[in-house]
């Protein structure tokens, strides 16, 4: 009975010991641009993770990120561009502000059309009703390639959000049916990850 | 007797002592770091990308800290994924998960060792190692998530039984000349607009395909909405659906020119709807058929969530036969000469498709 008590608390000892220096050392990946909150859009089984808690303190110019999407010159992919902005009461709008007004990079293309604004930006039931002046059809040059990008684009953009599943596409207050012809836009949509460039 | 019992009873209090006394200084080391990582949670979800179309299960392993992963892939006796966790503890999840049925059947979770688990994520097919991803995710304080092990799995082309015959003799073709009528589409530099040239070369096509024996349901044959003048986009796209499902077509043939911002991006694509094995065939013919009756530049094939893809009942293809926003292949896709060589190569291209299909499936 005595040696097997020794044991076992030689190996409570040991476990002590293994649970202060067992866990690896953490991966080197926060550059994670190739997978950014990739997740977004996986149905939580029984509660939603809670939004992060708004922080009221009245600091002066909080900042806030917002990553929007852009095409590859050769309209291959799109590409994230995360940028560090003014923090506003309405993120969302902010983001699809920042999605319409162009890429930083050089090397990237905008989806938007020329003129396109932000109507608003509204979440109810984890799906947002982004809306968009009649530009976003007027101005489009056409071509199921446009489409799809600036589709994914909107879509990606906005689900970069965690309350975010699906986006349904409005033009001046009203769902539409397609934006250039090809893409069935008539429903919400949720995130395309095969578009962007891994 | 007594006092080998009284002994007895000594020892075994001293021994519960003892331990109580060990437990609590371990016990209070152990939740003090909580450094022994463990898997906290398991959820998956079917999703379907919004603009592609492909459908995928994700699974989101939650773990209290950073692990590795590793996948492997077996056949037999029946198809598995397995994932193995290093450098976490099973924790309190459900060790067995029924999953969607479709894509996989259901997940096993068990552990190797102290700090290893193994997934074992039984498949009603086989797949191959570009049809699974695994992925690790660092924690996120902003958001609140936490370390997480992901796993996609793409739904597999399905094999449907189609009665495809080697050659165009017989076949019945819906030929579905892009835009139309109200609805010009694309627009190049010179003013060339994409439903003239689709009509143009979609009348080519049924020229040849009649030629070769074939069947041909046009959705228009001049410059027309299909359903009406000024309606919805689910009016008019329906409409051109409706002509390939209510004639039996053995295949659908969208044909469009395409357009981009920057207009020096040129060359053909197709697109296919992800659910059957015919589809990407389809694609991949037309395709090769197209780059090489043209030679132009070739950028593949892709899944797309195209409304007359989605919602016709056989095999469906949009090509895109080159960018009317390039001034160059605006200018080519404008001559009947050029239209003719798109023509002759999207005719080859269905032919071939159904020398193959007729390989894989065919009946006759
Ligand atoms: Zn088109």
């Amino acid at each position: 009975m005595f040696p097997r008590y020794v044991i076992c608390a030689v190996l409570v000892v040991m476990l002590g010991l293994a649970a202060g220096c067992g866990a690896p050392p953490p991966k080197s990946d926060g550059n994670d641009t190739a997978a950014p909150n990739v997740d977004v859009n996986v149905k939580q089984n029984q509660q939603e993770l809670p939004a992060p808690a708004p922080k009221n303190s009245p600091k002066a110019q909080e900042m806030m990120q917002v990553t929007t999407y852009h095409a590859t010159e050769d309209a291959m992919y799109l590409v994230p561009e995360t940028q560090s902005v003014p923090k506003t009461e309405h993120p969302l709008q902010t983001a699809l502000e920042n999605l319409v007004a162009g890429p930083q990079s050089s090397q990237l293309v905008s989806v938007v059309p020329a003129g396109t604004k932000v109507l608003g930006v509204k979440v109810k039931n984890h799906i947002a009703y982004a809306d968009f002046s009649d530009d976003l059809i007027k101005s489009n040059h056409g071509g199921s390639t446009a489409e799809m990008m600036l589709v994914a684009a909107i879509v990606d953009t906005l689900t970069e959000f965690p309350e975010v599943e699906k986006v349904q596409i409005m033009v001046n207050g009203k769902k539409i049916d397609t934006i250039t012809g090809h893409l069935d836009t008539s429903q919400p949509l949720a995130r395309s990850e095969n578009l962007i460039k891994r | 007797m007594p006092l080998k019992k009284m002994l007895s009873v000594l020892m075994l209090q001293i021994i519960i002592i003892s331990q109580l006394a060990l437990a609590v200084p371990v016990d209070a080391g152990a939740s003090k770091q909580d450094s022994l990582t463990r898997l906290s949670s398991v959820r998956h979800a079917v999703r379907t990308d919004g603009v592609t179309g492909e459908k995928s299960l994700r699974l989101v392993v939650e773990v209290t800290g950073p692990v590795q992963v590793s996948k492997s892939l077996s056949s037999s006796p029946t198809p598995q994924l397995i994932v193995d966790i290093k450098g976490a503890e099973l924790g309190n999840v459900a060790n067995n998960i029924v999953l969607d049925g479709k894509i996989a059947s259901d997940l096993s979770i068990s552990s190797l060792d102290k700090s290893d688990c193994r997934l074992v994520i039984n498949l009603p097919e086989a797949i191959d190692d570009t049809e699974c991803k695994v992925y690790t995710l660092p924690e996120d304080t902003a958001t609140n998530r936490p370390f997480r092990v992901v796993i996609d799995i793409d739904k597999p082309l399905s094999v449907p039984n189609f009665n495809f015959t080697p050659s165009l003799k017989g076949k019945v073709i819906a030929v579905d000349p892009g835009h139309g009528g109200t609805d010009s589409g694309a627009i190049g530099p010179n003013g060339v607009q994409e439903k003239a040239v689709t009509l143009a070369v979609a009348m080519e096509v049924k020229a040849l395909l009649e030629k070769a024996g074939a069947k041909v349901y046009m959705t228009r044959v001049n410059d027309r909405d299909v359903y009406a003048p000024n309606d919805s986009a689910t009016e008019e796209l329906s409409a051109r659906a409706e002509v390939g499902n209510r004639n039996n077509a053995d295949i659908f043939l969208s044909i469009h020119a395409n357009s981009f911002q920057n207009s020096q991006v040129g060359g053909i694509g197709s697109y296919f709807y992800k659910n059957t094995i015919y589809g990407k065939l389809l694609a991949q013919n037309l395709q090769d058929g197209m780059v090489k009756a043209s030679g132009l530049s070739d950028r593949g094939i892709y899944p797309a969530n195209f409304y007359v893809l989605k919602n016709t009942a056989m095999p469906a293809v949009l090509v895109e036969l080159a960018f009317l926003s390039n001034p160059s292949e605006e200018k080519l896709l404008n001559t009947p000469q050029f239209q003719q060589k798109l023509a002759q190569g999207i005719v080859n291209g269905v032919n071939n498709f159904f020398v193959q299909a007729a390989k894989l499936g065919g009946i006759n």
